[in-house]
């Protein structure tokens, strides 16, 4: 196995089987590191708890609704409004954040009292909002707080709403990844099949491990809509409570990320015999691959066809603006989660980069396959990593770019890599094909920025030279470039600061009307 | 809670092993190369052999494979069940990529691609299966 030691790690010995260097030869029998494990003492992990994988990254995009911790305020900060997963009901759940705020006091004599009385102000608040989840917290599951009951005693007084309960308090696995395996479990045994949905298309999809970061759902769901599909439901990004309770009566599971959102839809196949089919909507290639297939399953494929045409015309001369510029720049690709192997090849075979290491905070070894399979020699692989491992690597490394984290992403900054965040995006969205090159233009603005330079210049000492402070595109990234490419008239990027905001003033009549095969019924 | 279909398969986690070391070894210099530039372009470009548990990378690797098989002998591919269809969807691409890329296929007659296929199916078991460390493909729970 061609493990990799870290030097500041040596003291912690376990660590070695965490990274590993992709050698020339080696596959996946020969080269994966362990993950999912609980974190080994002393080393400070970058993960999350599953508290927050299952709030912050599953249940609270979900717009409709009133989501509130049982806990302590703390804990709601720390999942509240730091990933930028907007809707399309001018970002309900991401503007009102909800707690029990548990003191000193509740957790001697309970909290039972308080969550109830919480729930009242909070619907009494927001009379319009009728849907709730609730999230249990290390504190108030340790004292035996029975959420289930107070929810009922609720909804029995409230007949109008509806109230979901989530039992993942933060200790409740390794990582977050603990929480989004309990929510999606959860929320498939409590809520999925108690709504009977409007069909409205012979093709019917949940759209599913997608959460809706700057924009993603929104634009893969005008694909749909272009290709005449119904999303019943989307799980969980700008999705609807009730939406989602309709989940059972799908045609086809389109999962997105498989890392957070397969459980369900493996349950979903067991219990009710809808088809999982895993897709990437980030890439040119990979997009319209996934949109192809979804087309031939439905037996629609030329509709996907001419979206991808259409598409490609539009946007493909400017990501290859970007690739020209972006050849063999160095990647540190280091998300969470599954990104590590949406991206690790796209952006190679796309944008020209080069992809020196993957990790992942909480990912399984199942992500470290995919990741390794689709990384290339050389790359270094590491699972649950902390921040002197980070150092380290970057310091052998020298990346030029760096995708990852909000945390690890300050830390980077300081070591002067300039970092993109690949959780929340900078400007998104980055799915779609408008956006790719989205994508390729904030890669291309992070590698090149002067500021980067720039950061390096004590301006307290007036000793840096003044006349070169400025510098252009063509001094920056097209220096070393051919003719052919210098003298394109193309300039990267030419949509517009918010693309979503076009996608949400279209109407049904925007869209095509195609006929119906079967009757309403049928499609059942 | 909803109504559903009640499965425990909890002997799932128990399915067998197919190989016991690599299968592509012992095969001529060219076989391997064919077999891998196929096995790189599924690693790259496909997930559905990648699914978190053994007994469903199986069935994964089985009916895609299997059908992928068929298309390229230009047979008759059956989809009885919505899951059928969905293997023979990742199907339809994978051949469309092995035709676009593989230009040797055309040049072989069908018990050689057959056979290469065969072979092919065993490396991917293999690398995903049976010879894989990933220690979560026995847990028997999605």
């Amino acid at each position: 196995m061609p493990y990799h030691e870290f030097d500041c790690s040596k003291v912690i010995p376990e660590r070695k089987q965490h990274a590993v260097v992709k050698g020339e030869g080696e596959d996946l029998t020969s080269c994966l590191p362990k993950g999912y494990l609980n974190t080994i003492p002393g080393s400070i992990s970058e993960r999350g708890c599953a508290y927050c994988g299952a709030k912050h990254v599953i249940g609270t995009p979900m717009k409709d609704v009133i989501h509130i911790s049982h806990g302590p305020v703390g804990c709601t900060y720390d999942t509240w409004q730091t990933k930028r997963y907007i809707s399309d009901n001018n970002n309900f759940q991401l503007k009102y954040t909800f707690a029990t705020d548990v003191k000193e006091k509740h957790i001697v004599f309970g909290a039972e009292s308080l969550l109830k009385q919480n729930i009242h102000e909070a619907f009494d608040a927001f009379p319009e909002i009728k849907r709730m989840t609730i999230y249990q917290t290390c504190a108030t599951a340790l004292i035996g707080d029975d959420i289930n009951a107070i929810a009922d005693e609720v909804m029995a007084e409230r007949p109008d709403v509806d109230i979901f309960v989530c039992n993942s308090p933060g200790f409740a696995g390794p990582s977050q990844s603990g929480g989004h395996h309990k929510i999606n479990i959860a929320w498939l045994n409590q809520k999925v099949g108690t709504v009977e949905p409007e069909i409205t298309s012979d093709y019917v999809i949940n759209y599913v491990g997608e959460y809706n970061i700057q924009g993603d759902q929104e634009v893969m769901q005008d694909y749909f809509k272009r290709m005449g599909i119904q999303v019943l439901s989307t799980f969980t990004g700008n999705g609807s409570y009730d939406d989602l309770r309709a989940m059972h009566r799908a045609h086809l599971n389109v999962l997105e990320c498989a890392r957070s959102a397969e459980y369900i839809c493996d349950e979903l196949r067991a219990r009710y015999g809808i088809p999982r089919l895993d897709i990437d909507g980030f890439g040119f290639k990979a997009l319209g691959d996934s949109l192809r297939k979804i087309g031939l399953f439905f037996g629609i494929e030329d509709r996907a066809e001419a979206i991808i045409a259409a598409e490609t015309a539009r946007w493909k001369p400017e990501l290859d603006w970007y690739a020209a510029r972006l050849k063999g720049k160095r990647v540190c690709l280091w998300p969470g989660g599954s990104k590590l192997w949406h991206w690790a090849n796209a952006i190679q075979e796309e944008m020209g980069v080069k992809v020196v290491s993957v990790y992942t905070k909480f990912g399984h070894q199942g992500d470290m396959e995919k990741g390794i399979a689709r990384a290339g020699v050389g790359t270094l692989a590491i699972d649950d990593p902390n921040e002197l491992e980070g150092q380290e690597a970057l310091l052998r490394l020298k990346p030029d770019v760096i995708f990852t984290g909000k945390r690890p992403g300050e830390v980077a900054k300081k070591m002067r890599v300039p970092y993109l965040n690949a959780h929340a995006y900078h400007n998104g969205p980055y799915k779609g094909f408008e956006g790719w090159v989205r994508f390729a233009r904030d890669i291309y603005n992070a590698v090149y920025s002067p500021m980067h330079q720039l950061s390096g210049v004590d301006i307290s000492k007036d000793d840096y030279a003044t006349d070169k402070g400025f510098v252009t595109r063509r001094m920056l990234s097209d220096a070393s470039l051919p003719e052919a490419d210098r003298a394109s008239p193309l300039t990267g990027y030419t949509g517009k600061f918010d693309p979503i905001e076009a996608l949400r003033a279209k109407t049904d009549a925007d869209y095509p009307q195609f006929a119906r095969k079967s009757s309403p019924q049928a499609a059942e | 809670m909803a109504g559903f279909k009640k499965e425990k398969p909890t002997a799932r986690a128990n399915y067998p092993k197919l190989h016991a070391s690599d299968p592509l070894t012992g095969f001529d210099a060219e076989t391997r190369e064919k077999v891998s530039f196929m096995e790189n372009y599924i690693m790259k470009n496909c997930l559905w052999q990648f699914n978190s548990r053994g007994w469903d990378r199986r069935k994964q690797n089985e009916g895609i494979l299997g059908k992928t098989t068929k298309l390229l002998l230009g047979e008759e591919v059956e989809n009885e069940t919505p899951l059928e269809k969905c293997y023979w969807v990742d199907a339809v691409l994978l051949s469309r990529a092995f035709r676009e890329r593989c230009a040797w296929l055309a040049g072989m007659g069908k018990d050689e691609v057959q056979a290469l296929m065969k072979i092919l199916h065993a490396r991917i078991d293999w690398l995903t299966i049976d010879g894989s460390l990933n220690e979560e493909l026995t847990v028997q729970n999605y």
